[in-house]
């Protein structure tokens, strides 16, 4: 019996232990005055998630209270956002991620359960990177051009893209139209996934983020033949636009921005926007940015606010443009 | 710097006391969460992410999630043997055997022998690792599409084969859980498919709900209805370790199981369940006693549980030569070494022959860790049957609860276990197998995936399947299965049709 009685003094003890612990939590302190959880909407590995990451490396420096990131993958993003648009605006659930594909394209092709543009409250923008356009390093296919002559040679061209009506499918889809070539979209289960299959020269070109063709190319196996930009990516410097190879073919990439619950306190969003500036202007994250290949390109929320609206509107052209349905 | 200079480098990096006891803890911790229903090791890996940039060394937080990731393997059989709940996919075809030998008393040989078999699968493969990673990794990316779709048909049939009984029935179960899975978003168009306007099952349903649901609940409502008995087992349990006889029948087993998974493992996707139905499928063709598949035979624990080993060990290969992750666990990994700016792929034995080594090293060291970890753990897990079944069925209830809510903090989920479980019960009463069920249900949406994939590259040409190699080699062995299967057929029914003339 006596053991009986050591066991339980000891859970009651942990048991009181906890309750005082979680306690000392009350009281009107500044926020944050415990962790924030911030949600992932894909899995963990891709663009979005190693930013979230690399963000949380360094946000303890310029904040008291750590970010626990979680993955929600699913839905291609969306049931990761929903639930942050359904969740408490206390300022202790925020959302990496948005100016994804599901954000921008998905809205103007199929019935979302929110509006991004509306239910949800953007707070800061970290980093916006480009397309990618690839082949496989066997390839005899060096830039645009080849990729054209070898169309009206009368070869079918393949496209790996990480998900249907995604920012990789468009990217495609506007080359296709542009140029005037066809070209069959395939997609995959993720960024990962579809450079994987063009790793292995399954199909004739790819596109991704520059953090999941980055290790490829090194390695030889892909060939970067263009970007999708206004201007040269600066972590690759000597692949040009598809603009400079006489494709008239921009669009706004691949954008990483932190939004919060509606409802969230304007003075909480102010904080985490700054807060954000800080950690952007933190030279060692500059580092840990740069060796996963994701620009820093901050944007305050006023500034995101506006540029989310224009790069809807702009999708949404090029959408009806390219006459894209699901 | 040659494979035997970079071993005894790692060897010296992985035995200093901080990276032995991380890779004790990542064991520990991986043989928990593969025991508790519902949190996997991606899942774990993931939590325990942030810490590996306090560790300090990378190679040190690579060792310990390594240790999580193949320690669940260890851990999930545990539970598919004594209580036929499969915590993975993997383990669904170890439930099948595994079940009935805890039933018939044998539950500490059954656990032993998957130990052992998974102990030895583990080095094996680890040694495989060591001297043919590079070329193995280069075959791995030879699976585009079609190889996959040919893989993951094949994957189904051995899934309907496995079945004990009537082969109607498993193609009744295969496709009601086809048609499960294909609940949620199409996963070429996007096209929300058979929610019914529900924004939750979107996502569509999730494998542990699945399995807990008709494995778990079904199986303690179908219980409910017989009173008479009182505990798991019905007769005496015996001895508790396996006997140099179970050795002795299961070592080819283990052997057989150990190169399958070893070499199904390396291909991203379904690599583990793949191997574990394979090796089941083999195991039953060069059985002696075929007929005892299905009853308890210790082979069907034996190989299923060398192969899965095998194939999350091998499964590091196509991380580790070429950065690409195979499946959500090694991907948690992939972004714990890009987050400490190490980018896995060809050059990471140059760049960093430490790490590279020290993980390998740590995993030889690993699986012994989790052999003595396990083994006389045996002892302990076959005393639980023995606690009467009143008290433990609702004590499963509430792990299999509180596990299925913890993966994605739903209600929903614990709604559509009870819907699962209705199904579960259903399917004992009508003495059907749920076996195909939870794999039909993993395999269908790759299947799907790969089949439009090809046909997006062919342009609708069906030969694309049979012109490439690899892929004609497997629809090959599939159709080979089929014909031998009705061959078969046929000729029992002509057998039994002879009988009554004479």
């Amino acid at each position: 019996m006596t053991k009986m009685r050591k066991v339980t003094l000891f859970l009651t003890l942990a048991l009181v232990a906890m309750l005082m612990a979680g306690g000392l939590c009350f009281g009107a302190e500044k926020y944050p005055t415990k962790p924030i959880q911030v949600i992932v909407p894909f899995t963990a590995g891709g663009s979005s998630d190693l930013t979230a990451r690399t963000v949380e490396k360094f946000w303890t420096k310029y904040s008291p209270q750590p970010m626990l990131i979680v993955n929600k993958p699913g839905a291609g993003g969306v049931l990761g956002e929903e639930f942050v648009v359904r969740s408490k605006p206390d300022g202790y659930i925020l959302y990496v991620g948005q100016g994804s594909g599901h954000d921008l394209v998905m809205p103007h092709l199929q019935k979302m359960p929110f509006d991004p543009m509306k239910d949800i409250a953007p707070v800061a923008r970290l980093s916006i990177h480009s397309i990618v356009i690839c082949v496989s390093g066997k390839s005899p296919i060096k830039s645009m051009k080849d990729l054209i002559d070898y169309a009206n040679k009368g070869n079918k061209i393949t496209a790996a893209v990480s998900t249907a009506a995604g920012s990789v499918d468009l990217v495609m889809r506007a080359i296709a139209k542009r140029a005037n070539i066809p070209i069959t979209t395939v997609p995959f289960a993720g960024g990962a996934d579809s450079t994987t299959a063009l790793a292995g020269g399954h199909l004739v070109i790819g596109g991704g983020h520059p953090s999941e063709v980055m290790p490829h190319i090194k390695a030889g196996r892909f060939r970067a033949i263009g970007v999708a930009l206004d201007r040269r990516d600066p972590t690759l410097p000597n692949v040009p636009t598809l603009k400079e190879q006489g494709i008239d073919v921009a669009t706004w990439g691949s954008v990483k921005g932190v939004a919060a619950p509606l409802g969230t306190p304007p003075e909480i969003i102010e904080y985490l926007s700054s807060t954000l500036k800080k950690v952007c202007e933190d030279a060692e994250f500059k580092k840990a940015m740069a060796s996963i290949s994701q620009p820093i390109d901050y944007l305050n929320t006023k500034d995101w606010t506006a540029f989310m609206q224009r790069a809807y509107k702009d999708y949404g052209d090029l959408i009806k443009e390219l006459d894209i349905k699901i | 710097m040659d494979i035997f200079t970079g071993l005894i480098n790692g060897f010296s990096i992985a035995l200093t006391g901080t990276n032995i006891l991380f890779c004790f803890l990542g064991a520990l911790i991986g043989t928990a969460i593969g025991v508790l229903p519902g949190l996997g090791p991606a899942a774990t890996i993931a939590l325990l992410l942030p810490m590996t940039y306090v560790i300090g060394s990378p190679v040190t937080a690579i060792i310990m999630m390594a240790g999580i990731y193949y320690g669940a393997m260890y851990g999930g059989s545990t539970t598919s043997i004594l209580l036929n709940l499969p915590g993975e996919a993997a383990s669904v075809v170890t439930c099948i055997d595994g079940y009935q030998m805890a039933k018939k008393g044998r539950a500490g040989a059954a656990l032993g022998i998957a130990a052992i078999g998974s102990f030895i699968a583990g080095t094996v493969a680890v040694v495989g690792l060591t001297f043919f990673a590079p070329p193995l990794a280069e075959f791995a990316l030879d699976f585009g599409p079609p190889e996959y779709f040919a893989l993951t048909t094949l994957g189904l049939l051995l899934a309907v084969t496995l079945s004990g009984g009537s082969i109607i029935k498993g193609l009744i179960i295969l496709f009601v859980g086809l048609l499960l899975a294909m609940v949620g978003l199409d996963p070429i168009s996007g096209k929300i498919r058979f929610t019914f306007g529900s924004i939750v099952l979107q996502g569509g349903f999730d494998f542990v709900t699945l399995a807990m649901g008709v494995f778990g609940l079904g199986e303690i409502l179908y219980n409910l209805e017989s009173t008479l008995k009182t505990e798991i087992v019905t007769t005496k349990i015996g001895k508790v370790f396996p006997t140099l006889k179970d050795w002795a029948d299961s070592r080819w087993a283990i052997f057989r199981g150990s190169v399958i998974g070893f070499f199904v493992g390396i291909i991203p996707g379904g690599g583990a369940v793949i191997s574990s139905l394979a090796s089941y499928a083999v195991e039953k063709k060069y059985s002696r006693h075929p007929e005892e598949f299905g009853h308890g035979a210790i082979q069907g624990v034996a190989g299923p549980e060398s192969a899965n080993n095998a194939a999350s060990s091998s499964s590091f290969i196509p991380l580790l030569t070429l950065g690409i992750p195979g499946n959500a666990a090694i991907a948690m990994i992939f972004a714990a070494l890009m987050i400490q700016g190490i980018t896995p792929g060809p050059f990471l034995v140059a760049e960093h022959p430490d790490l590279f080594w020290g993980v390998i090293a740590s995993m030889y060291i690993g699986n012994a860790m989790l052999l003595v970890l396990n083994l006389p753990m045996v002892g302990i897990w076959v005393q639980m049957l023995r606690v009467p079944y009143g008290i433990l069925a609702p004590i499963i209830v509430l792990f299999t609860t509180v596990g299925v809510y913890s993966v994605q903090n739903q209600i929903f989920d614990i709604y559509s276990m009870l819907f699962f479980a209705a199904l579960g019960y259903g399917m004992r009463k009508l003495n059907f197998d749920p076996a195909p069920l939870p794999l039909a249900f993993v395999l269908g949406p790759m299947v799907e995936r790969s089949l439009r994939q090809s046909l997006l590259i062919s342009g609708g040409d069906l030969t694309i399947f049979v012109s490439r190699p690899i892929s004609g080699t497997l629809i090959a062995i599939f159709v080979l299965l089929i014909v031998g299967q009705t061959g078969f057929f046929i000729k029992r029914k002509r057998r039994g049709k002879k009988t009554p003339a004479t």
